[in-house]
């Protein structure tokens, strides 16, 4: 009985052996600002006694294309590999998390063995805060300001602002040319929602970075959040 | 007795304990399970979101996913690219204003897509509540909840 359980236990070890060894599976990009794709590669060997097949890889998303070193596919004991992703930039900025599934032999098709992740910090070049100004319906009427900061090493100027609604009055003041502006906007009426939309066009020479989006809204008060029990 | 006839008893016991299993309590339930004891702070189960609720449902999908399956009056926010995020952006806050609620899904449970375009809305300070859907669009397809 003794050597059928091991014969048991050894079917079970091959039923669970197949996998491949990635030592770092997450990674961080730091990108230039005018980058349009960024590659990562990961590593990977195979530690087992066991062939293991990578039966799919997949990227959820089109901006990341994901390829396996010389389209191997099988890898035996000892064997590596590399897995190279390249990022398109796009119109991103911040920080963005790109995933890349990974399956091996009989995954199933929702429980991919490895995700792979890449974590892009691509420059904000012109920032702006807070993104949103609020008031409360029937409040005051007092006036906000969106700061708007440029963060690169040649000036960006602001060349226009446009507002989606005339419930709200606006002005753009220049503190330090092609450095930072404040836009002051104070709502016309407190007696109705509404929901403003700022275009801020500047002169970035980089495509991506040169219009940029701020709201200013008025709306119910939020509600107090509820007590949390002990 | 030897040791490959034990080797073929101990198959021959499990697989009459597993075909008296599916006799009796029938196939596996692969249907999408959402344990609300699970959930992380941000998510939600479809379970606790009546058909009729007051919500902005964002797709995290690919485009011609959404506009396959997505749910009806749904928009579109995925992290493609190609795609326009300051459209994104301003569509949601229209709805926003309205609908201060907002729920996002991508494809399953294993997409995280769905957190970062969720982080990506309360970055926007728009006084939204908003969560992800265990289970994303897997979920609401099981439900009956998504376009045929």
């Amino acid at each position: 009985m003794q050597i059928a359980g091991i014969i048991w236990l050894a079917m079970l070890g091959w039923l669970q052996a197949a996998a491949l060894d990635f030592p770092v599976v997450f990674k961080e990009v730091h990108a230039p600002a005018d980058a349009k794709t960024v590659t990562v590669d990961f590593e990977f060997a195979n530690h087992t006694d066991k062939p293991v097949n990578v039966t799919k890889y997949d990227a959820a998303c089109s901006c990341i294309s994901v390829q396996i070193k010389e389209g191997k596919l099988r890898y035996a004991p000892g064997e590596a590999g590399l897995i190279r992703t390249e990022f398109d930039m796009g119109n991103f900025s911040g920080a963005v998390d790109k995933m890349v599934a990974v399956w091996l032999d009989d995954d199933a098709p929702d429980k991919p063995s490895l995700a792979l992740t890449v974590r892009v910090h691509i420059p904000v070049l012109v920032a702006l805060e807070p993104k949103t100004l609020k008031w409360d319906l029937n409040g005051t009427p007092e006036a906000k300001t969106i700061h708007i900061q440029m963060n690169y090493q040649k000036p960006i100027r602001v060349i226009s602002v446009n507002s989606s609604s005339e419930a709200f009055k606006y002005e753009l003041k220049t503190l330090e040319d092609g450095r930072s502006y404040d836009l002051v906007v104070t709502p016309t009426d407190m007696r109705t929602p509404g929901l403003g939309i700022f275009r801020i066009e500047t002169d970035c020479l980089i495509p991506k970075h040169r219009i940029q989006q701020a709201f200013a809204t008025v709306r119910k008060p939020s509600p107090a959040p509820a007590a949390v029990k002990p | 007795m030897k040791p490959w006839r034990q080797l073929v008893l101990l198959v021959c016991i499990a697989l009459a304990a597993a075909g008296a299993t599916w006799w009796h309590k029938g196939p596996p339930n692969r249907l999408f399970h959402c344990d609300p004891a699970a959930l992380k702070p941000d998510e939600v189960c479809l379970e606790s979101i009546p058909a009729d609720a007051a919500v902005v449902w964002i797709d995290a999908r690919p485009r011609a996913a959404w506009q396959k399956s997505g749910v009806p009056g749904s928009l579109l926010w995925n992290l493609d690219p190609a795609e326009d995020m300051q459209a994104f952006e301003a569509a949601a806050a229209v709805r926003i204003a309205v609908t201060p609620r907002v729920i996002v899904y991508c494809s399953d449970e294993n997409c995280g897509v769905s957190r970062q375009v969720a982080a990506r809305i309360r970055s926007l300070d728009l006084g939204a509540q908003v969560a992800v859907l265990r289970g994303g669009w897997r979920a609401l397809s099981e439900a009956g909840r998504v376009k045929k």
